[in-house]
């Protein structure tokens, strides 16, 4: 194993590549024979350092797949995944985790935080586990950045749904991971809570060079990126720069409508 | 869907869970069935066996109970023309003088005790055609003339015993050495005794001292005559003075003699099934908690579409009772297996017990089915009532019902006052000043203070886990603070899992106590009071013949040696009132062995021609002074008037109550050959030969295995070892409790890891290890299991310390904690803890990230 796995990175700052993940010829297949569906099929993608990525597509076009596998939290049938220059699709399950802990952040539809934790001790959680000290100067900046110095001892029940996330979003930043992946994070917030934790996520691009990915298929939630990737059946079938909402609505009625004839 | 068959579903569903719950239901009935079925095992071993033996009357001595060692190691006789006059009787077909003596020790040609360890006695007897109903010569034949000794199969497999081997038996009329010439087997299936039948002259001769005497008279109807009437012509025709049993009466006595002990082991069995009982009633109380709040949902669905409370309500109940009924059936099964163990391990400490006597009666599944079918429904009644309450609203909720804060502060104030009303009680106990009320106290403060910490429990869980976190789980970080906050996530839950092990560990703690305040107090007594450098005794409660003490006391190195004899009396106090005693007969020496203080008079008198000494609390109840005249019937003797010389003070164990004579006083009134055996010596060395006197006397004793002499030092030590062994087998039968209560806990974290799936998933993803998952599992386990040992331990200890405060009334006066035991004990359940916890920290760390993330 090479020592970048237990090495921290600085989010994009310090990369030798401009490319943060890459994925080869991706394959991911569940079942066999008849019964085989094909997930994944073929994907070839690169996540650039320093940026903010979203992925489309509708339900079962295997856009959450898709981050899964590129996050080390599920395994490909063929292919290889690279974080930076690290092939993670044949690491075993403890170097697996090592990594998700050292060098991925993660921010989930729901259920984010642990119950019995303060937001405080949420945030500092995957350090805490790895037996690292936080670095005290950085994590007042992120705590001041998502708006938290206030709310810090409170429980998660104590607070709310937006504040929930914004937790989350510290916490997958407070480590410095080279990439966070979000999985619909402003799934289960209405439109101003989401606002805000999407304009975070983009501030968090723009001044600390956080790569981001994420998994949406609101259209107002993608414009915050500056590439959108679009899947279906499996494949990646176009992509979007420099995105608005209007645009996203109309590229994802194109699909829907191809989908309906098709 | 009726209530039956969603009852029969959600059962099916749970199996696992279930399957907990019942193997806690199965441990206890299991416990129950099995004493029921050893019990009734040794009913039918001892029934075939007396009915084997017995004929059809039996004419025996007044006042003699075949089954005790004789006081003088010489059993009761009459003259052979008795057995004539009962010939001679009306109905009598055939009568046969018998001799039987159990005062005896068999000894083989190296000086080992051939006889049982068990307790069972040796019984020599006289070889007559009477001994064919109950045996059948399986080698040689039967004992004829002075040089031939005839054993029984048992034993002779046993010592490794063949014909022509030498065994040499010991009473009071001396020692006789004989050749084997036969072994017998029992046809029926013979408990332990070990039996030598010698022929009828040479047992008269060589157990009772002299021929042409009898101690028992076995006598057969003829056809037509029932016992009964036969019973009858024998008693008018002998007279009185003489005790006679039919067959059925022989039977019963028998069966009395070893009811006694029986029951003890039967109620003292029953206990520890009561206690698992106890403890099941957490575990299945837990189970049906957590099934009911899993399924809130579920249940609110159900309600919503139009199910009753009481269909809600019992269609839980019907789970328990299909709960009780599975666990009761293989407990019934198992407790047939626990008693077939429980016969091989008492064989093994030499009590036999044959297989082919197993006795299951109809009551055995009846009991067994009934305690374990309504105790579970009854544990789960409670659930099943909460169930009821769920509102149709919960369907449409996302968690469960908030927490009641006021039933959690009705509950503290409950626990709280029962508590105190325990602690109040034990206090009472421990300041009692006498043992009735006191024993009554300590058992309602032993209740209530029980009840007050169960109750209590969930309440101090945040308090203590927090302590016990800081302590513990510190150390291991961010894990160890995830252990401890998930263990205080459910203070109910965690405090009735907790109180599981409390119960068990509160007992050990309690006993252990006790057990070692009993060690320290006699020990302590020892040293203050005893005098004497080496006791000698039997263990088996033989008396110590005259050759061995003579034998003894040529021992080189010896300053004296002092008898010691029990002999039974009537004693009436001036004012008339009379008693019965057992007097100890000593000599004027017995002063230097035993220290004892007196509250009026010298003891050193009592050991003067025609004087002798009584007990302070004799002395108050009877208003007797010293110089008082009191009137003694020596069983077996004259009667006496001795003038009270001494009054002893009642304190302490040894000789507590204790009336002295001289045992030359004793010989004036009793004839020779009834004169009680000494029961014990006390023997003193001369100065500085201490160690040389005490292998001298384990030299002379060599021919006499049954006797036991130790120093001090090695007393104390017996004593010690002999409480430790008790404490053992108890400790053993508690660990049942304690089996249950691991299964409670392993219930407890199964669940919690279930309901925390997609915490759990959301842990791996952003970077928990499965080690590190696991450590937290099983940390959380170990702060359960602490909990609950903290909890036990201190109670027990108050449990304890108070029994030893009352039992101070009865000379145990020293309070020992065992520290060390505690400490063990405390150390052990983190152990506990962890065992739980492997199955399911195992569990949790195989899940799959994705799927947990993903679950609801």
């Amino acid at each position: 194993m090479t020592t970048a796995v237990t090495i921290p990175r600085h989010g994009g700052t310090g990369g030798r590549t401009a490319v943060a993940a890459r994925a080869r010829q991706v394959v991911k297949a569940y079942g066999s024979g008849e019964t085989r569906v094909v997930a994944l099929d073929s994907v070839d993608v690169d996540i650039a350092r320093g940026q903010f990525t979203a992925i489309m597509g509708p339900s079962g076009s295997g856009k959450s797949t898709l981050m899964h596998c590129l996050a080390g939290l599920d395994t490909v049938t063929s292919g290889e995944i690279f974080l930076d220059e690290t092939e993670i699709t044949r690491l075993k399950d403890k170097k697996l985790t090592q990594l998700r802990r050292d060098r991925i952040g993660f921010i989930f539809q729901a259920f984010n935080l642990l119950p019995t934790l303060s937001a405080i001790e949420n945030i500092t959680l995957p350090m805490d586990i790895a037996g690292r000290k936080p670095d005290a100067e950085w994590l007042r900046r992120v705590v001041d950045t998502v708006g938290l110095s206030e709310r810090l001892k409170h429980r998660p029940n104590e607070l709310s749904g937006g504040q929930q996330q914004r937790v989350a979003v510290a916490r997958a930043l407070a480590a410095r991971p080279e990439i966070i992946f979000g999985d619909e994070p402003t799934g289960n917030l209405d439109s101003r809570a989401g606002a805000e934790v999407l304009g975070f996520l983009r501030t968090s691009v723009d001044e600390l060079s956080q790569t981001i990915v994420m998994v949406t298929h609101d259209p107002v939630a993608a414009s915050y990126a500056d590439r959108v990737l679009y899947l279906a059946d499996g494949r990646i079938v176009d992509e979007m720069l420099r995105p608005t909402a209007e645009a996203v609505l109309d590229r994802m009625k194109d699909f829907d409508a191809r989908g309906r004839t098709s | 869907m009726s209530v039956l068959k969603t009852s029969l579903r959600n059962f099916f569903a749970h199996k696992g869970r279930m399957a907990l719950s019942a193997i806690a239901v199965l441990l206890s009935v299991a416990f129950v069935s099995g004493t029921l079925v050893f019990t009734d095992t040794m009913n039918t071993t001892f029934d075939k066996l007396f009915a084997s033996t017995a004929s059809d009357v039996t004419v025996s001595p007044k006042d003699t109970d075949p089954g005790d060692v004789p006081q003088g190691g010489r059993p009761e006789s009459f003259p052979a023309s008795l057995v004539e006059q009962v010939r001679k009787t009306d109905g009598v077909q055939a009568a046969q003088g018998a001799v039987v003596s159990t005062g005896v020790t068999v000894v083989d040609a190296k000086n080992k005790n051939v006889g049982p360890t068990s307790g069972a006695p040796t019984i020599a007897v006289n070889w007559s055609s009477n001994e064919l109903r109950s045996v059948e010569m399986a080698s040689g034949h039967e004992p004829r003339g002075p040089t031939e000794v005839v054993v029984d199969g048992d034993t002779a497999e046993k010592h490794g015993l063949k014909l022509g081997d030498e065994l040499r038996t010991i009473s009071v009329v001396g020692d006789f050495t004989a050749k084997i010439s036969g072994i017998v087997e029992f046809k029926v299936t013979n408990p332990g005794a070990t039996v030598v039948y010698f022929d009828t002259p040479v047992a008269q001769r060589e157990l009772l001292g002299k021929e042409g005497l009898f101690t028992q008279i076995a006598a057969d109807a003829k056809p037509g005559v029932s016992d009964d009437i036969l019973k009858a012509n024998i008693a008018a025709s002998i007279g009185g003075g003489y005790t006679l049993q039919t067959a059925a009466e022989s039977a019963d006595a028998g069966r009395e003699d070893v009811a006694g002990f029986l029951d003890v082991m039967k109620y003292a069995m029953l206990g520890f099934a009561g206690i698992a009982f106890l403890v099941g009633i957490f575990l299945i109380v837990n189970t049906f908690s957590m099934l009911v709040a899993q399924r809130t949902r579920e249940i609110g669905l159900m309600r919503a579409i139009g199910s009753s409370r009481k269909q809600v309500n019992r269609s839980v109940l019907i789970e328990a009772l299909l709960l009780g009924l599975f666990g009761s059936v293989a407990g019934v099964a198992a407790g047939v297996g626990l008693a077939v163990g429980l016969m091989k391990l008492m064989s093994s400490i030499g009590m036999e017990l044959s297989t082919d006597d197993l006795t299951v009666t109809w009551t055995t599944p009846a009991v067994g089915l009934a305690l374990g079918i309504v105790v579970t429904v009854l544990a789960a009644y409670i659930p099943a009532r909460r169930a009821g309450k769920i509102s149709p609203m919960a369907a449409l909720r996302d968690a469960g019902t908030p927490a009641d804060g006021r039933a959690g502060r009705i509950r503290g104030g409950i626990g709280l006052a029962l508590t105190a009303a325990g602690a109040a009680a034990l206090v009472a106990a421990a300041r009692a000043e006498e043992a009735g009320p006191g024993s009554l106290w300590l058992g309602l403060g032993v209740l209530c203070s029980l009840l007050g910490f169960v109750v209590v429990g969930p309440l101090l869980a945040g308090g203590v886990v927090r302590a016990l976190g800081v302590v513990v789980l510190r150390i291991f970080g961010p894990v160890g603070r995830m252990a401890e906050r998930n263990a205080l996530r459910n203070p109910r839950r965690t405090g009735a899992t907790a109180a599981a092990l409390m119960i068990g560990l509160a007992l050990v703690a309690a006993l252990s106590v006790v057990g070692s305040s009993m060690v320290a107090s006699a020990t302590d007594e020892l040293d203050r009071s005893v005098g004497a450098d080496f006791i000698v005794q039997s263990g088996t409660g033989q008396p110590i013949v005259p050759q061995a003490q003579a034998a003894l006391e040529k021992a080189p190195g010896l300053d004296h040696v002092t008898e010691y004899r029990w002999v039974d009396a009537t004693v009436t106090d001036t004012r008339g009132r009379t008693t019965t005693a057992d007097l100890a007969a000593t000599e004027p020496s017995y002063v230097k062995d035993l220290r004892r203080e007196t509250t009026a008079g010298t003891l050193t008198d009592a050991y003067g021609k025609g004087a002798m000494s009584v007990g302070s609390d004799y002395a108050a109840e009877h208003g007797v002074k010293v110089g008082d005249v009191l009137t003694l019937a020596f069983k077996g003797g004259e009667k006496a008037k001795l003038k009270v010389a001494a009054i002893t003070a009642d304190t302490g164990q040894v000789d507590k109550g204790a009336m002295y004579i001289n045992v030359a006083t004793l010989a004036e009134y009793v004839p020779a050959d009834r004169m009680p055996q000494s029961l014990l010596l006390l023997a003193s060395a001369k100065d500085g030969q201490e160690t040389e006197a005490y292998q001298a006397l384990k030299d002379a004793l060599a021919p006499y295995p049954q006797y036991k002499v130790s120093n001090q030092a090695d007393y104390k030590e017996q004593l010690q070892d002999q409480v430790g062994q008790l404490l053992n087998i108890v400790y053993g039968l508690l660990a049942l409790a304690i089996v249950v209560a691991i299964l409670g806990v392993v219930n407890t974290l199964a669940l919690s890891v279930v309901e925390r799936t997609r915490e759990i998933g959301l842990m791996r993803a952003i970077g928990l290890s499965r080690r590190q998952l696991r450590r937290m599992i099983r940390l959380e386990s170990v702060v359960i299991a602490l909990f609950g040992a903290l909890l036990g331990l201190g109670l027990g200890m108050g449990w304890g310390t108070a029994a030893q405060k009352l039992l101070a009334l009865e000379g145990l006066g020293v309070l020992e904690i065992p520290w060390p035991t505690i400490l063990t004990v405390f150390i052990g359940s983190a152990f506990v803890g962890l065992f739980a916890a492997l199955v399911p920290a195992f569990r949790a760390g195989r899940m799959n990230v994705l799927n947990a993330i993903a679950s609801e």
